[in-house]
C-alpha cells in the first residue's frame, strides 16, 4: 500500500476490553497488516508498557510514521505525540483513529464495528502517507512580568509574582501606590462583625512592594503604547517628572515652607495640601512630588522656597518626563474603577446641594487622615448631621442612558459599614438606608444582621428626588414600597451609593493592549467560569475592578489567581504554537488581498505589498483557504489531498460522511460514545479545523466514493471561534449547496452543543435512513 | 361571537393575548423595549408620580397587578388619574412605562364599556378633526373654562380672528384640499367605525367589542350585564 | 442624544399647533419672527393638520389612526421639500416621532396605513420606509433656538439682568423619547441656556423642576381639583425660588400656568408675582419684536404690562 519508501507502523489499543470487546482485533490486524505495514496491539497503549512498546518498535522497524487506533485523540494525542517525539520522529508523523468513541462505544454488539474500525484505520494510513513533517513555531517567553495599576489588586498580584521568583514591574500612574483602598479608611470583617483599619492592612503590603528585590516600582508613570507578541510584549511608558529626586528623605520641610495650597484629590478636592506634598503619610515611595499645575516656581514666579530648605538637594525643577521601554512575558491589568458621576442623576442633588455626598466621600470624611480628621461633619457648615439618609443603586441597576445596567456589588456592604461606623461613634445619629434589595451574599449576611441589630432604618424603595428646603437641610422623597406610603424623609446629609465604573485608565489600557471590553466597559475575561482572569489576548491577564465591580475581598482573591496564571504562563518558558495553521504558497499568491478578511487579523500586507500570515495569531480555522482564488493558502495537516486520501480510505458505498469542526462538534461526537448512545456504523467522521476548509471538490469526491450524504457540523456561535466562524461556515455551506445542483439535497449542515449529543446522534441516524441521503 | 361587532383597530392597541402583560407588550401604544416583566417593584414610578402624590393611584401596584394578570385592574378608577406626564417612564430603571401600560388598560376598559361617560364628551372631536384637521377642546370643557377664566380671555376668544390677523397669521383650519383626505383616511383606517361602536355602547351601556376578551376569566362584573 | 452642531437651520417645516393657534397665537408669530431674524429657512404649511395629540391622550384616538394622520403630514413635509419637522408643542413632537418610528420599524403598520392611502386614491401620501428618520427629522422649536443661543445673546437688545427666570420644560419633549433629547433628561437645561445667553438671572434647579404642569390632557377638565393641586405645587416652588418669569415650550403647559394661575390664586387665597411666556416669545422680544403685534401678549391671562415696563419694553 505504501507509495514511498516510508515505513508506517500501526498500533491498536484494546483499552482493557473497551475496544477489543466490540472489535475483533485479530481480524483487523489480519486485514490491515502487510509486509510493509506491521500492525501491533497492546492492552493499554497509554500505559508505560504501551509507550515503551511504541518506542521500541519505532526503533526496531525504523518506522517513519505511526498510526494509532485507540480512544479519542482528545484524550491522549499529546501523550502519543510526546512518545513518538521521544523516539526521534517529528510529532506530525502521527495519526490517531478514534476506535473507541467513534466505533466500539457507539456500535457495541454490532458486527459492523470491526469492519468500520478497519476503514477508519485505512483512512488514517492513506492520510499519513501524504503527510509531511511540520515544525511548530516556538517563542521563548520573556521571564519578566508587568502589573499595571498599583491599587490593592496590583499590589497583591505583584507580591505574589515576585514571591514566585518572577521579576515584576509594577506601574502606577499616581505618585504613590495604594489606589482606592488607601482612601476607604475602614474595611469590614464579616467574621468579627467589626470595622478594621484599611491602611493597617494595606500599608505593610505597600512597604513590601517598595522593598521587594523582585519588584521594580514605577510610580507617576503611564503606559503610552505596547507592541510585540505573545510571550514578549514591549511596553513603552512615560515616567512623569515629579521634580523631586529619589534621594528625598521625606522630611517634609519643603511642604512646610511651600506657600501654595492646592486641591487634594485624595481628600475629595479639599484645599488641604501644598503644591509640594506627599499624597498621604504612608505613601510608597516615600518621595515628595511637585504638582506642576500649582507650583509657582514652575509657572515662572521666582519662589524656590522648597529648594532652599531641602537638606539633601532633592528638588530638581529641571526634571523632564522620561520614556522607558520594558519587555515582559506576561502582563496583568489591575487598573481599577472610577466612582460613577452622581451629578448625572441631578434629581438626587449631587453637585447641586452641598450636603449630598457619595459613599467614597463619606469614607474620606470618616477617615482619620481625611479632611475632617475623622469627625463626621456635613460640608455646608461642618456640623455633625443627626439624620443621615443613604440612597443605594445610584447609577447601578439602571437601564437608562447615563446609568449602568449591572449591580455594582460593593455598595450594599459599604453602606452597611458606614452606617455601622456612624452609629458606633454617634449613637444619637439616625441612619436610614433606602434600598431595592440588600445584597449581602454568603457570610456577609452575618454583618448585615449585626448592622440591623444596631437600629439602622431600612426603607425599601428607590427615591424619586432629594430636595433642599431650608438651612441646607434635605428631604428624600420615596415610596416605602412595603407599606405603600409616600414618605418625605428629613436628612441633614444624604449619601449616594454611586456605582463602580471601569476607570478611564482601564478603558485606555484596553485600547493600548488591544484586549476586549465587555459591553459594560470592563475588561472582558475569556470565560466567566473557566478563564476568569484571562483576557482576549494570551499572556495578558486582568484582575480586580478592572474586570468587574467587586469588593476588596474578591479583588484580593482574584489578584492571587491572576498572579498564578501569569506565573504559570511564564514558567512554560517556551510557547509552542499549533503547527496546523495557514500556509501561504507565495508563488501562487497574486496579492489580491482577499485573505485579509481573516476574522482573527492573522493576515496582513506588508509595506512592499506581500501577504504574510502571523503564525502566532493564526488559529488554523481555514477560512482564508476559501477566500483565495489562487488556492495559494492551505492549512498544514489539512491540505485537500490529505482529506481526500482519508476519504479514499474510509468510505464505502452508502456511507454518510461527517465533517466535524475540531472543538465543540468533535467533543459532542465523543460525548455520544461516552453516553453509550448509538448510531449506525456507516457514519464516518473526519475531523477538520472548521468546516470552512471543506471545498466543493472534496464533497464531490466523497459522493464519487459512494457517500450517500455529507454532513458538516460547525462550532456554535457561543464559543470564541464559532462566534466568528459560524456565519462564515454557513455561508460556505450555502454556496457549495447552491453549486452542487441535483446533488445539493445530499449536503447538510448543523451546529453542535456538547450536552445535546443525542441531537447529533439522531441527525447521524436520520441521514443513514434517508433515501439517497436526501 | 354572535352579535359582536368587528373593530379592526382594537387589535392594535389592545391585542388579544393569553395574559395582560402580553397584551401590554404587544400593544402599539407601548414601546417595543418595554421592560414590564423586569419590574423591580422599586417604587421610583410611584414616588415620582404627580397623581400618586394626591390620590390613591399607585403605578407600581398597577404594574404588579398586570404582572399577576389581575384583570380587575381595568376597573380600578385610579387608573384615570394618570397625567400621561411620563415621569414614571423616564425614571423607571428597567425601561418599564407605567404610563403606557395605563393607556392600554384604559383602552381595554373602554372596550368593556368602562369610562364611556368620560369618552362620550369627546364624540364630536373626531368629526371636527375630519372636517377642519384640528383638535378642538369639547364644548363641555370650554364651558368650564369660561367659568374659570376672566374677561380678558372671553374678549380674546371672541376676537380670535382679528387677533390672529393682527399677528399676521392665517386661518386656523387646514386648507380645503386637506379636508377630504383626512376624512377618507379616518374612514379607511376604521376610526369612525370604532367611534360608532363606542357611541352605540355609550347609549346601550353594553360592551360590544369582544376582541380583547381573552383575558376574561369570568371575574369581570360588568354592571351593565 | 442629539448634538447641538447637528441641529438644522434649513428645510424646517414649522409644525402648527392647535392650542397655539387658538390660545396663544403669539407663540407662532414670535417663532416666525425669531426664525426670520436668525436666518432660519422654514415653511408653514396650511395643508398640515393637527397631530391628533389631544384625541390620543383623551384616550379617544388609537395608535393606528394617529399614525395614519402623521403619515399624511409627513407627506406634506416631503412634498414641500421641508423635511425637518419642527414643532411648537411638545405633544406634537412626541406623537410625530413615535409615528415615524412605528412606520419605519413596524411593517404591519406601514402596510396598513399605505393600503388605506391607496384605497382612498391618495397614492401621493404613501410613506416609504425610512424616508424620514425618527431622530434626525424631528425637532422642537426650542432646539432650533438653542442652536442659535449665542447669536440670540449677541442680538439681544433687552437688559434681563436681575430678572429671575426659571424654565418649565415640557414633559412630552424630554421624558417620552428621553434618549433623543438634548442634554440630561433628568435636568433639562435648553430653555435655561437660551435665557442665560440673554443675560437673565436663571434659576437652574428648583424643587419639582421636572414635575408636570398638571394639565394632564383631560385631567384639567375631568379632575380639575387634582390638576390644580399639582400646578399649585409648582407655582409654590417657583415662588419659593423667587422666580419672576417662567419660560415655557408647550402651549398646554402655558395654559395651565398662565390661565389657571389667577384661578389658583382665587381658590387658594394666595398671590403669585410670576408671569409666563413661551421661549419663542422671549427670544422674539430679545430680538426686538413688538410685544403686541408679534408676541401677542394680550392673549395672556396673567398681564405682562408691569413686567415689560420693568425690563424697559414699552407696551
Amino acid at each position: 500500500m505504501t507509495i514511498s519508501n516510508e515505513h508506517i507502523g500501526v498500533f491498536i489499543c484494546h483499552c482493557g476490553g473497551n475496544i477489543s470487546d466490540a472489535i475483533d482485533i485479530p481480524s483487523v490486524k489480519q486485514e490491515i497488516g502487510t509486509s510493509d505495514i506491521p500492525v501491533f496491539d497492546c492492552e493499554y497503549l497509554c500505559s508505560n508498557i504501551g509507550q515503551d512498546l511504541i518506542k521500541t518498535i519505532i526503533d526496531k522497524h525504523s518506522l517513519d510514521k505511526v498510526v494509532i487506533g485507540a480512544c479519542t485523540p482528545a484524550k491522549h494525542e499529546k501523550l502519543f505525540k510526546k512518545c513518538i517525539g521521544d523516539a526521534g520522529l517529528n510529532t506530525s508523523m502521527l495519526e490517531i483513529a478514534n476506535l473507541r468513541e467513534q466505533c466500539s462505544w457507539v456500535h457495541t454488539g454490532n458486527p459492523a464495528a470491526t469492519k468500520k474500525s478497519i476503514s477508519l484505520l485505512n483512512g488514517k494510513i492513506k492520510r499519513i502517507q501524504t503527510a509531511h513533517p511540520l515544525t511548530p513555531v516556538q517563542v521563548t517567553i520573556n521571564p519578566n512580568a508587568m502589573v499595571i495599576g498599583g491599587g490593592i489588586a496590583g499590589i497583591n498580584t505583584a507580591l505574589n509574582l515576585a514571591n514566585n521568583d518572577i521579576h515584576t514591574y509594577l506601574i502606577e500612574q499616581d505618585v504613590t501606590i495604594g489606589g482606592n483602598t488607601a482612601k476607604i479608611g475602614k474595611i469590614f470583617s464579616p467574621e468579627k462583625l467589626a470595622e478594621e483599619c484599611a491602611m493597617c492592612s494595606l500599608s505593610p503590603l505597600m512597604n513590601e512592594v517598595g522593598s521587594h528585590p523582585n519588584i521594580t516600582l514605577l510610580t507617576y508613570t503611564e503606559v503610552e503604547s505596547a507592541s510585540g507578541n505573545v510571550g514578549d510584549f514591549k511596553v513603552t511608558m512615560r515616567k512623569k517628572a515629579r521634580y523631586v529626586k529619589d534621594n528625598c528623605m521625606a522630611c517634609g520641610r519643603c511642604s512646610e515652607v511651600c506657600p501654595v495650597y492646592a486641591e487634594n484629590d485624595f481628600n475629595c478636592g479639599v484645599k488641604d495640601k501644598k503644591a509640594i506634598s506627599m499624597r498621604f503619610a504612608q505613601s510608597v515611595p516615600q518621595v515628595y512630588s511637585i504638582d506642576p499645575d500649582h507650583c509657582i516656581e514652575l509657572a515662572g514666579t521666582d519662589c524656590g522656597k522648597c529648594l532652599d530648605v531641602c537638606k539633601v538637594d532633592a528638588i530638581d525643577f529641571g526634571q523632564k518626563d522620561e520614556f522607558i521601554d520594558i519587555n515582559v512575558g506576561a502582563i496583568v491589568v489591575a487598573t481599577g474603577f472610577d466612582e460613577y458621576d452622581a451629578s448625572l442623576k441631578p434629581q438626587y442633588g449631587y453637585g447641586i446641594f452641598k450636603n449630598v455626598i457619595t459613599q467614597m466621600e463619606l469614607a474620606r470624611i470618616l477617615g482619620v487622615n481625611g479632611p475632617t480628621l475623622g469627625k463626621l461633619a456635613r460640608p455646608s457648615d461642618n456640623s455633625t448631621p443627626k439624620n443621615i439618609v443613604m440612597i443605594q443603586c445610584v447609577g447601578s441597576r439602571d437601564e437608562h442612558a447615563g446609568g449602568n445596567k449591572y449591580c455594582s456589588r460593593y455598595c450594599c456592604m459599604a453602606a452597611l459599614k458606614h452606617a455601622s461606623l456612624i452609629s458606633k461613634k454617634y449613637p444619637d445619629a439616625n441612619v436610614t438606608i433606602c434600598y431595592i434589595d440588600i445584597r449581602a451574599f454568603g457570610l456577609y449576611e452575618n454583618y448585615y444582621r449585626a448592622v440591623q441589630d444596631m437600629g439602622i432604618s431600612f426603607v425599601r424603595g428607590r427615591p424619586a428626588e432629594v430636595v433642599e428646603r431650608s438651612n441646607n437641610n434635605l428631604i428624600v422623597k420615596i415610596e416605602d414600597t412595603l407599606t405603600q406610603e409616600l414618605k418625605e424623609i428629613p436628612a441633614d446629609m444624604v449619601v449616594l451609593s454611586s456605582a463602580m465604573e471601569a476607570s478611564s485608565g482601564t478603558k485606555q489600557i484596553a485600547r493600548i493592549l488591544d484586549v476586549t471590553l465587555s459591553e459594560d466597559g470592563f475588561i472582558k475575561e475569556k470565560h466567566s467560569k473557566l478563564r476568569p482572569v484571562d483576557t482576549s489576548r494570551d499572556g495578558i491577564f486582568v484582575c480586580g475592578t478592572a474586570q468587574s465591580p467587586k469588593d476588596v475581598t474578591d479583588t484580593i482573591a482574584q489578584s492571587g489567581l491572576a498572579a498564578a496564571r501569569a506565573s504559570a504562563f511564564i514558567s512554560n518558558k517556551v510557547i509552542s504554537f499549533n503547527p496546523h495553521i495557514a500556509h501561504m504558497d507565495h508563488s501562487l499568491c497574486n496579492s489580491c488581498g482577499e485573505c485579509l478578511k481573516c476574522p482573527f487579523d492573522a493576515i496582513s500586507k506588508n509595506g512592499s505589498g506581500n501577504i504574510s500570515i502571523n503564525p502566532l495569531v493564526c488559529n488554523g480555522c481555514g477560512y482564508c483557504t476559501k477566500l483565495c482564488s489562487k488556492n495559494a493558502i492551505s492549512i498544514d495537516g489539512y491540505k485537500e489531498e490529505q482529506i481526500m486520501a482519508e476519504i479514499d480510505g474510509i468510505l464505502e458505498k452508502g456511507d454518510v460522511l461527517v465533517f466535524l469542526s475540531r472543538e465543540i462538534p468533535y467533543a459532542t461526537a465523543d460525548n455520544i460514545g461516552n453516553s453509550v448512545a448509538r448510531y449506525p456504523a456507516n457514519v464516518k467522521i473526519i475531523k477538520v479545523p472548521t468546516t470552512t476548509i471543506v471545498a466543493r471538490s472534496t464533497i464531490e469526491h466523497a459522493f464519487e466514493c459512494g457517500s450517500r450524504a455529507v454532513l458538516m457540523v460547525e462550532e456554535p456561535t457561543d464559543n470564541t471561534i464559532g462566534e466568528f466562524i459560524y456565519p462564515l461556515a454557513l455561508e460556505n455551506f450555502e454556496r457549495i449547496k447552491a453549486e452542487l445542483g441535483d446533488k445539493s439535497a445530499r449536503l447538510h449542515f448543523k451546529k453542535a452543543y456538547i450536552p445535546n449529543y443525542r441531537g447529533l446522534a439522531d441527525t447521524f441516524t436520520s441521514l443513514t435512513e434517508m433515501e439517497d441521503g436526501e | 361571537m354572535t352579535g359582536t361587532m368587528a373593530d379592526p383597530l382594537s387589535e392594535y392597541d389592545t391585542p388579544a393575548c393569553e395574559t395582560l402583560a402580553q397584551t401590554v407588550k404587544k400593544s402599539l401604544r407601548t414601546s417595543d423595549s418595554i421592560g414590564i416583566s423586569r419590574c423591580l417593584q422599586c417604587g421610583a414610578c410611584t414616588s415620582s408620580c404627580p397623581a400618586a402624590r394626591f390620590t390613591d393611584y399607585n403605578p407600581r401596584m398597577i404594574i404588579k397587578r398586570v404582572m399577576e394578570n389581575d384583570i380587575s385592574v381595568i376597573e380600578d378608577e385610579s387608573i384615570w388619574n394618570c397625567f400621561y406626564c411620563y415621569t414614571c417612564h423616564l425614571r423607571c430603571p428597567r425601561n418599564n412605562s407605567p404610563t403606557q401600560v395605563v393607556q392600554v388598560l384604559k383602552q381595554m376598559a373602554i372596550n368593556k364599556g368602562i369610562g364611556l361617560d368620560r369618552l362620550k364628551v369627546l364624540f364630536g372631536y373626531g368629526d371636527t378633526f375630519a372636517e377642519f384637521g384640528v383638535s378642538k377642546i369639547p364644548d363641555l370643557y370650554v364651558g368650564r373654562m369660561k367659568d374659570d377664566f376672566d374677561i380678558r380671555w372671553h374678549e380674546f376668544k371672541e376676537d380670535l380672528d382679528s387677533v390672529r390677523s393682527e399677528l399676521g397669521l392665517g386661518t386656523v383650519n387646514v386648507k380645503d384640499s386637506g379636508r377630504g383626505e383626512i376624512r377618507a383616511i379616518l374612514e379607511g383606517i376604521g376610526f369612525f367605525k370604532r367611534q360608532e361602536k363606542l357611541k352605540q355602547m355609550a347609549r346601550t351601556k353594553k360592551p360590544i367589542f369582544e376582541s380583547d376578551t381573552s383575558n376574561e376569566s369570568g371575574e369581570i362584573t360588568d354592571e351593565a350585564n | 442624544m442629539k448634538q447641538i452642531e447637528n441641529i438644522p437651520d434649513q428645510g424646517i417645516l414649522l409644525f402648527k399647533s392647535c392650542m397655539v393657534s387658538v390660545e396663544y397665537p403669539g407663540i407662532e408669530s414670535s417663532t416666525t419672527y425669531a426664525f426670520s431674524k436668525l436666518g432660519i429657512d422654514y415653511l408653514v404649511s396650511d395643508e398640515q393638520s393637527c397631530c391628533t395629540g389631544l384625541g390620543y391622550y383623551f384616550d379617544l384616538f388609537d395608535q393606528m389612526s394617529t399614525t395614519a394622520i402623521a403619515a399624511r403630514n409627513f407627506a406634506v413635509a416631503r412634498k414641500n421639500g421641508y423635511t425637518n419637522i419642527t414643532t411648537l408643542c411638545s405633544t406634537c413632537y412626541a406623537i410625530n416621532k413615535k409615528a415615524c418610528a412605528l412606520l419605519n420599524s413596524n411593517d404591519e403598520v406601514r402596510l396598513n396605513v399605505n393600503s388605506v392611502f391607496k384605497e382612498a386614491g391618495l397614492d401621493d401620501l404613501v410613506y416609504e420606509q425610512n424616508s424620514l428618520d425618527d431622530v434626525d427629522n424631528f425637532y422642537h422649536v426650542v432646539e432650533i433656538l438653542l442652536s442659535k443661543a449665542k447669536e440670540i445673546g449677541r442680538l439681544n437688545a433687552i437688559d434681563f439682568s436681575g430678572v429671575r427666570v426659571a424654565a418649565h420644560h415640557a414633559c412630552h419633549y424630554y421624558k417620552i423619547q428621553s434618549d433623543d433629547m438634548m442634554g440630561n433628561p433628568n435636568h433639562p437645561l435648553l430653555i435655561d441656556t437660551i435665557a442665560k445667553s440673554c443675560g437673565a438671572d436663571v434659576v437652574e434647579w428648583y424643587e419639582d423642576k421636572t414635575l408636570t404642569c398638571g394639565a394632564g390632557f383631560s385631567q384639567i377638565h375631568v379632575n380639575r381639583d387634582l390638576s390644580l393641586k399639582v400646578t399649585r405645587v409648582k407655582l409654590e416652588s417657583l415662588k419659593n425660588a423667587g422666580v419672576d418669569l417662567v419660560l415655557h415650550m408647550c402651549p398646554n403647559c402655558q395654559i395651565q400656568y398662565d390661565r389657571y394661575q389667577p384661578v389658583i390664586e382665587k381658590e387658594y387665597g394666595t398671590k403669585y408675582n410670576i408671569v409666563h411666556m413661551n421661549i419663542a416669545q422671549f427670544v422674539a422680544l430679545a430680538l426686538g419684536a413688538d410685544p403686541k403685534k408679534v408676541c401677542g401678549f394680550k392673549t395672556h391671562s396673567v398681564p405682562l404690562d408691569d413686567f415689560l415696563s420693568r425690563i424697559g419694553v414699552s407696551v
